[in-house]
């Protein structure tokens, strides 16, 4: 039996404005607050800054315990957010890409140089689930998902099918991810990081800006929402995932799985393209990812794409990995609920490839009923998610 | 939905290089750096061979579905090493990708150009609940069929080479389109009454 599955709750920790409400992150967002600044790498001594979206979370907690701290600040938002009190038998579905990795980071710092040691429990990425799902008692279905920049919109999509078909009735559904010097290095040695501002779409855009942040959905099918009488968002639609099968690290060309991949979503979600709304587009800011991206917008809706907002939110907030896909898809439900585009920041000169509607540095007021996120990453990944009004 | 597993394939580190061999011709050509993508390619291509796919397949039909457990790890350990002995001149831009659990389904989407789902989960000790999902994938609709398993650890003391990960995967799909070929049936997956797909 299909049951529709409506988001009840919301909560995130992000660079802009962290452990502050929903809503005050989102007006920052809308008035097109950056939160990137140069900063030093969380543990190693490196002698220099990167510009970063980084999370203070004060002087008296250790780097290597910020991942829980965070991950746990967005849950207990997005609980209380949805007034859920009985949840033993909710699930939850976790996406992250590199989990708890500063605490590699500490234990080789301190063990590596006389060989490698056995790595704890907490190192690995299911741990963050079972902790999450132990300490707040859920006790259904439990999912990590590792998919790269992809990971939070697919943990979502599978919660959202886990509901759909009827193995659960409410799941807790998000993703989490810290800034650390091992990916900081490494997209520094790819030169996939800017030096200077973070402009998706924009003719001069020259690379990303590593961000962190967690971020969570509360997931209810109709039944129960409704008959708690649970306040409600939205609706997850559509969600698909697909393999572009061509590149470890680089996109396809002309953007065939995230063309794949939003195709699947809408006609699960049964839209025509000229019933989206908005897009909150991957939008990294590097010179391969927009330019793929717009192909890939262009090949599914055609003529509309020109005419569907478009806007990235990591020109704002920077690429939080696992976390982006689920703070993006909050952004849909609240550009659906509050009739607000958020814009691309730093969005300065338009490139003459990337001809499509970016709503460039303020944001705008439109009518959205529909919205769809978008998410790709390293090894062709591709995921679309399509949101709705309740 | 009643669904059937059509294909079967379970390798060590120590038994890759017979299925590569069997593989070659059919499989994109490709740089492979690690034993741990070697094994999961012929591992993968082992089931899709059992289960009589044409390869490369070319669509969006099968959907992907691994499970790791601390494999990766020891990608990881080895890329942060290089950075505390040699600084960021020792961050390597081959390995990089390999820190991210999903390198390994990528490697084989890649090589067997299968473009649909691709999902990998990190797992504690076993792989069935990536393979329960991926019958769920299949039976929902939301892929035709599915190739599904994980890769574990066979013997600590062991090297890569010699056997340390397993490989496990199955080939999943509806049993309506497998009558109807007349293929050859390893298992049936019944929904039972919760709806739980059962493996009996």
């Amino acid at each position: 039996m299909m049951t529709t599955v409506f988001v009840t709750g919301m909560g995130l920790v992000t660079p802009l404005r962290p452990f502050a409400s929903v809503d005050m992150f989102w007006n920052a967002l809308c008035s097109g607050e950056d939160a990137i600044r140069r900063m030093a790498p969380p543990m190693l001594d490196m002698e220099r800054e990167w510009l970063m979206g980084g999370i203070s979370t004060g002087d008296g907690v250790r780097a290597e315990n910020k991942f829980c701290l965070i991950a746990e600040g967005a849950l207990e938002m997005a609980i209380k957010d949805s007034g859920l009190e009985e949840r033993a038998s909710a699930g939850i579905s976790v996406g992250t890409v590199l989990g708890n990795v500063l605490l590699k980071e500490k234990r080789l710092q301190v063990n590596g140089r006389n060989g490698i040691r056995q790595g704890s429990e907490r190192e690995s990425l299911s741990y963050i689930t079972s902790h999450l799902a132990g300490k707040y008692g859920l006790k259904g279905p439990q999912f990590t998902v590792s998919t790269a920049c992809a990971s939070g919109t697919d943990a979502i999509g599978i919660a959202a099918r886990t509901i759909t078909d009827g193995r659960a009735d409410v799941m807790v559904a998000g993703g989490v991810d810290v800034l650390s010097d091992f990916a900081l290095i490494g997209f520094h040695a790819l030169q996939a990081l800017t030096g200077e501002k973070v402009r998706p779409f924009d003719k001069n855009r020259s690379g990303l800006a590593l961000g962190e942040g967690a971020a969570f959905l509360v997931l209810e099918s109709e039944r129960h929402a409704v008959s708690r009488k649970a306040r409600l968002y939205g609706r997850i639609r559509g969600y698909a995932s697909r393999a572009d099968a061509n590149h470890l690290t680089g996109p396809h060309k002309e953007g065939r799985g995230l063309s794949d991949a939003i195709r699947a979503a809408l006609s699960q979600a049964r839209l025509s393209p000229h019933e989206v709304g908005y897009i909150n587009a991957h939008g990294t800011g590097t010179i391969y990812n927009d330019l793929m991206e717009t192909i890939a917008i262009k090949n599914v809706f055609r003529r509309t794409a020109y005419d569907i907002p478009i806007s990235s939110t990591k020109s704002m907030l920077g690429h939080s990995f696992g976390a982006a896909g689920a703070i993006e898809t909050i952004c849909c439900l609240l550009s659906i609920r509050d009739n607000i585009v958020p814009p691309t920041i730093n969005l300065v000169e338009r490139d003459p490839e990337c001809d499509l509607d970016y709503v460039p540095k303020i944001a705008r007021h439109a009518i959205v009923k529909q919205a769809v996120s978008l998410s790709a990453g390293f090894g062709g990944q591709n995921a679309a998610i399509v949101v709705g009004e309740a | 939905m009643n669904l059937v597993i059509t294909g079967r394939c379970k390798l060590t580190g120590s038994s890759v290089d017979e299925c590569m061999d069997r593989l070659h011709g059919r499989i994109k050509p490709m740089r492979l750096l690690h034993t741990l993508e070697r094994l999961v390619i012929a591992a993968i291509g082992g089931a899709l061979d059992d289960a009589g796919i044409p390869l490369p397949v070319g669509t969006s039909a099968i959907g992907l579905y691994l499970g790791i457990d601390r494999a990766i790890e020891d990608i990881k350990d080895k890329y942060f090493l290089n950075i505390l002995h040699e600084g960021m001149l020792g961050a390597s831009p081959m390995l990089f990708p390999y820190t991210s659990p999903n390198a390994l389904a990528a490697q084989a989407s890649i090589a067997f150009d299968m473009r649909g789902e691709s999902i990998t989960m990190p797992i504690n000790n076993s792989y069935m609940d990536v393979i329960r999902y991926s019958t769920f994938c299949v039976a929902g609709g939301y892929t035709e069929m599915a190739v599904a398993g994980g890769i574990t650890m066979n013997c600590e003391a062991l090297s890569l080479h010699e056997g340390r990960y397993r490989a496990e995967f199955f080939f999943i799909r509806g049993m309506r389109s497998v009558a109807e070929r007349g293929a050859k049936i390893y298992h049936h997956i019944k929904a039972g009454r919760d709806e739980e797909y059962r493996f009996d």
